[in-house]
């Protein structure tokens, strides 16, 4: 039993088994490939397929069947011929005398039938006008392994630009020495131009049409310079050091594969790390916390940040496993991606290359007005404040109000992280000694629109209550529920009457600016101690230590003086003994 | 010196493998532009006779050996009538699609003419040239 396909050939219809039809269109397909440059090439695929049509009926009568089988394929291929049967001189005799170039050796021919001789003169003519055309056309790149010193990647390329190859050494050379981006361009073209390794591909690669005039001149060629090098001695050492050269490009190509494989591993480690970190933040989306968390992530709605993460794995994921793939059939040898699959990923590249950018642009929107919202609240005066914090996410049972703490019935089964933000920042300022001391609360948001940007900082809750001379900062502020980042923060100023001492609790330190409450020790563990100055808070610890010290200077100042009055003390007396010598030696005489 | 030695050796070597194929390569080509012209005078000639279809045209030349394949016979038949030697009409066939039948103009009869006497010229030719020679 076999399955059989319907085919229509010049409008007359054939049941054809299936594997006879492969076969009948890849013969067809080789025809039309082989008549495909002549001009007439419609004309005769159409004369041939309607002879296939009446063979195959022949063949229907004949033998009485109605289905045609392989039998019947190959019998009407082998009376049709192979193309390789088929006489490319007869059949391609217009096409080919187009191309021909006059022949040094004087290997001349008329490649006309004698049928249209007055044609042919015309037609030579015509090939001298515009030689360059089959050049132009016909031209691959090869590595030329007759002419190299590496992989004879640059002869391969000299050849496909018409330059000498020296030129393009030398511009591997310059892109070397700047930047070395030159031995990669080179290993990338190493692995991507095929070998030139018969006559027929040396041909091409040199863009000439592989026919027997050509042969039989890259032949005489091939055999002039083998006779110069064995006569020459020059060309004796140019062939020592190639053969220099091609050990060392062994040596090369061996320490290339190492590094290869080496690259090879990293960037597979590298797709794993991508996957798994994507996978992450996936996990992140869905509600399982983790640590991997990227933050600018915060700033998109779930779904949408999921598409963020997901076109970020593309976009730098695709790049690895192209580079991945790329070297593995470098090493390997493996035999490279199916076009589709490659065309494919390049797609999804770009797609998520584009996302990524209407992301953040989108965002970038979103950020664009900034609003701030201030409020001033009074302090009852105090001599010494003290401030410290209440860390929202420790919850007092002992608290009076424990039910009633509004961020409890807020956060309903909500997660901490999105509701609580600690973008908090305090700020002190001197003020007069008479005045009250007051907070300035400074709530800060962006949006797309300024009103956008300032309904969202009036949305921002966040209080600090005073209990006798202890200031509590809570450690968080809440945004509502469903509300995204959008920058928001909370910056307080407190304003402090000079001569006000303020104990700072060391859980504020990282809120607190302009300061530097790490340097700064008090009497008691947890508190730096500072006071209020007219030029702004100092640490007492500092200024008693800069007291002492003014105070060690002077002592010390006093002490130099003393000493220097007793040397001068010291030195008139020496005088005072000399003189008298001097006095009582002119007695004496 | 050994890579040297081998390196002579692989070249003779190359040189007389090459060398064989070359010359078989200047033969066939010689023989390819003979048959060629051969080809289509003989075409011409069995057109000539009255009107025919390619694939007895085909079965002809296969008895005169001057074929092999059929395929050969399309590019030809379809340059000689674009060249205006040949022209053809559809008939209708028992068996299968409707065939084209050639037959000659009388442009193509000038042409037959011309290549007939250059033919008798040609025989002429090759019969002097080969009549006193030794190899074979």
């Amino acid at each position: 039993m076999n399955k059989t396909i319907i085919i229509n050939i010049n409008s007359i219809v054939f049941h054809i088994e299936e594997d006879a039809y492969e076969n009948l269109r890849s013969y067809m397909i080789e025809i039309k490939k082989h008549f495909g440059k002549s001009e007439d090439s419609k004309e005769i695929l159409e004369d041939i397929e309607n002879r296939i049509a009446e063979m195959f009926s022949e063949r229907i009568q004949l033998g009485r069947k109605e289905v045609i089988n392989m039998e019947d394929v190959s019998q009407v291929i082998t009376q049709m011929g192979r193309v390789s049967d088929f006489d490319t001189e007869i059949v391609l005799g217009d096409a080919t005398a187009e191309t021909y170039e006059s022949d040094p050796d004087g290997f001349q021919e008329n490649n006309s039938s004698s049928a249209e001789e007055s044609d042919s003169q015309t037609r030579q003519e015509n090939s001298h006008q515009e030689p360059d055309f089959s050049l132009l056309t016909a031209k691959k790149l090869m590595r030329d392994m007759d002419d190299k010193i590496l992989g004879g990647v640059c002869s391969g390329l000299g050849h496909y630009f018409t330059i000498d190859a020296k030129w393009i050494r030398v511009i591997f050379v310059l892109f070397f020495l700047f930047g070395g981006s030159g031995v990669i361009l080179y290993l990338v073209l190493w692995a991507v131009m095929p070998k030139a390794l018969n006559r027929a591909d040396k041909l091409s690669m040199r863009g000439e049409k592989a026919n027997l005039q050509n042969f039989k001149k890259s032949f005489d060629e091939e055999m002039k310079g083998i006779r110069e090098n064995f006569s020459g001695t020059s060309e004796h050492f140019n062939r020592g050091a190639r053969s220099i050269g091609d050990g060392l490009g062994r040596i090369i190509s061996l320490i290339g594969k190492i590094f290869a494989v080496l690259v090879l591993i990293a960037t597979g480690g590298a797709l794993i790390g991508i996957f798994i970190v994507s996978v992450m933040h996936i996990l992140n989306l869905m509600g399982f916390q983790n640590d991997v968390y990227f933050p600018p992530l915060e700033v998109l709605q779930p779904t949408a940040a999921f598409f963020a993460i997901l076109a970020a794995t593309l976009a730098i994921g695709i790049p690895f496993l192209a580079l991945f793939f790329f070297l593995l059939r470098l090493v390997f040898k493996t035999r490279p991606m199916n076009n589709y699959a490659s065309m494919t990923l390049l797609a999804s590249w770009i797609v998520s290359i584009v996302l990524i950018l209407y992301f953040v642009i989108s965002t970038n929107q979103e950020f664009q007005e900034v609003s701030t919202i201030s409020v001033e609240k009074q302090l009852a005066k105090k001599e010494v404040f003290v401030f410290s914090e209440n860390n929202m996410r420790v919850i007092k049972a002992s608290d009076e109000d424990f039910n009633k703490k509004k961020f409890n019935l807020n956060i309903n089964e909500k997660a901490l992280s999105e509701v609580l933000r600690s973008d908090i920042s305090i700020q002190f300022e001197a003020i007069d000694s008479l005045a009250n001391p007051y907070l300035q609360y400074n709530y800060h948001a962006k949006g797309k629109s300024y009103s956008e940007a300032s309904e969202r900082a009036s949305k921002i809750n966040y209080q600090v209550s005073q209990q006798a001379d202890h200031v509590i900062f809570n450690s968080h502020f809440t945004i509502n529920s469903g509300q995204l980042y959008r920058d928001q923060r909370v910056a307080i100023k407190a304003y402090l009457p000079v001569g006000t001492k303020v104990l700072l609790a060391h859980e504020l330190d990282h809120k607190v600016r302009d300061i530097w409450a790490d340097n700064c020790q008090g009497e008691q563990k947890n508190y730096s101690e500072w006071i209020m100055q007219k030029d702004g808070l100092k640490c007492i610890q500092k200024l008693i230590e800069e007291r002492e010290k003014a105070l060690q200077e002077r002592l010390d100042e006093q002490e130099k003086l003393k000493e220097e009055a007793k040397d001068e003390e010291a030195s008139k007396k020496k005088d005072q003994e000399e003189k008298n010598k001097t006095e009582g030696a002119t007695n004496a005489a | 010196m050994w890579f040297l030695e081998k390196y002579i050796v692989l070249c003779i070597a190359k040189y007389y493998i090459k060398d064989i194929s070359l010359y078989s390569m200047i033969a066939e080509n010689t023989q390819t532009q003979m048959r060629k012209g051969i080809l289509e005078y003989c075409i011409l000639s069995i057109i000539s006779r009255g009107e025919i279809y390619a694939s007895d045209i085909t079965r002809e030349l296969k008895k005169a050996e001057l074929l092999v394949v059929e395929g050969t016979l399309y590019p030809l038949l379809t340059r000689l009538k674009n060249n205006g030697l040949l022209s053809y009409s559809w008939q209708e066939s028992t068996s299968g699609p409707p065939r084209k039948y050639y037959q000659i103009t009388s442009e193509g009869k000038d042409v037959l003419i011309k290549l007939d006497v250059t033919w008798k010229e040609l025989l002429f030719a090759v019969q002097i040239s080969i009549e006193n020679r030794e190899i074979i």
